[in-house]
């Protein structure tokens, strides 16, 4: 069969893993054409398919979990403070 | 990776309003990125706040209108390696050459963690993803903290980091293996089997 280009190659010629796609995929790196290759390749790769749904919902669940919390009330008080004497001095 | 500073001649007034409309607005996921490190919540109060006097004193390396949060987070990187670290003298257990042959191998094709599914997750509303993170290395931590939390491209990373952007990926690969390790414990420990769908 002959498979159509692979946009995840490198220069070299070496053919990308599924991990190394998915990656890319995931974190928004990957360009269109990128994109519309992967599409196609999930729809028969079991792996990339089942990884792709685990991989968003971690990914969700860190910038969920993970980036709360605002900073103490007087860091940015304290910060000032400290320029202005600094440049003071 | 060393780029060449054009030094900037701005009027106290230019960096009072870079300082307050630039910089601060990034406090709070700084802060964020500062505990993550630390994992201590004083101690990302100091590293903040140094990083916010260091970031002052250089202002006039800083571009006007460039990415700002960068340049701040790489500063803070640098504040805890050099000096946070050294303090504590927790050295890097990451060993390098370990990740990057196991991402170019045939093994990294392998499913580490099968048995971690998408419905365990969801139960997962406590400490739990928060608690698997920390317990990274402080390396492997990084990577996460700067792409799925605060949202970095690659590039920006490896300018963050001083690493190839090749090793960006490499590094980010493992510690999501790690954490999925970790996780796949916690949804055990919940009484999740071990359950490939």
């Amino acid at each position: 069969m002959n498979l159509p280009h692979n946009p995840f190659a490198q220069a070299d010629g070496k053919k990308p893993t599924c991990m190394e796609m998915l990656q890319v995929i995931i974190d928004g790196e990957a360009t269109d054409e990128q994109q519309e290759y992967f599409k196609s390749h999930m729809d028969r790769c079991l792996p990339c398919f089942k990884s792709y749904d685990l991989d968003m919902a971690i990914k969700r669940l860190l910038k969920s979990r993970c980036c709360g919390g605002d900073a103490p009330a007087d860091l940015v008080e304290q910060i000032k403070l400290q320029i202005g004497q600094n440049t003071a001095g | 990776m060393e780029e060449i500073v054009t030094r900037q001649n701005y009027s106290e007034k230019e960096k009072n309003d870079i300082f307050n409309n630039e910089f601060l607005p990034h406090i709070n996921s700084m802060y964020n990125f500062g505990f993550r490190l630390t994992l201590d919540r004083d101690d990302a109060k100091d590293l903040v706040q140094d990083t916010y006097l260091k970031a002052y004193r250089f202002i006039e390396s800083f571009q006007k209108g460039t990415n700002a949060k960068a340049w701040l987070f790489r500063i803070l990187k640098n504040s805890f390696i050099n000096d946070y670290r050294k303090k504590t003298k927790e050295p890097s257990k990451v060993d390098y050459q370990e990740v990057e042959t196991y991402y170019n191998s045939e093994d990294v094709n392998r499913q580490i963690t099968p048995d971690l599914r998408v419905e365990s997750l969801k139960d997962m509303i406590g400490d739990e993803i928060s608690n698997a993170l920390n317990s990274l290395d402080v390396d492997f931590r990084t990577v996460i903290i700067l792409c799925d939390l605060e949202g970095f491209k690659y590039e920006e990373m490896a300018k963050i980091l001083d690493i190839p952007i090749g090793t960006v990926r490499s590094r980010l690969h493992r510690a999501r293996n790690l954490l999925k390790e970790k996780l796949s414990e916690y949804a055990k420990s919940m009484g999740y089997k071990n359950t490939e769908s």
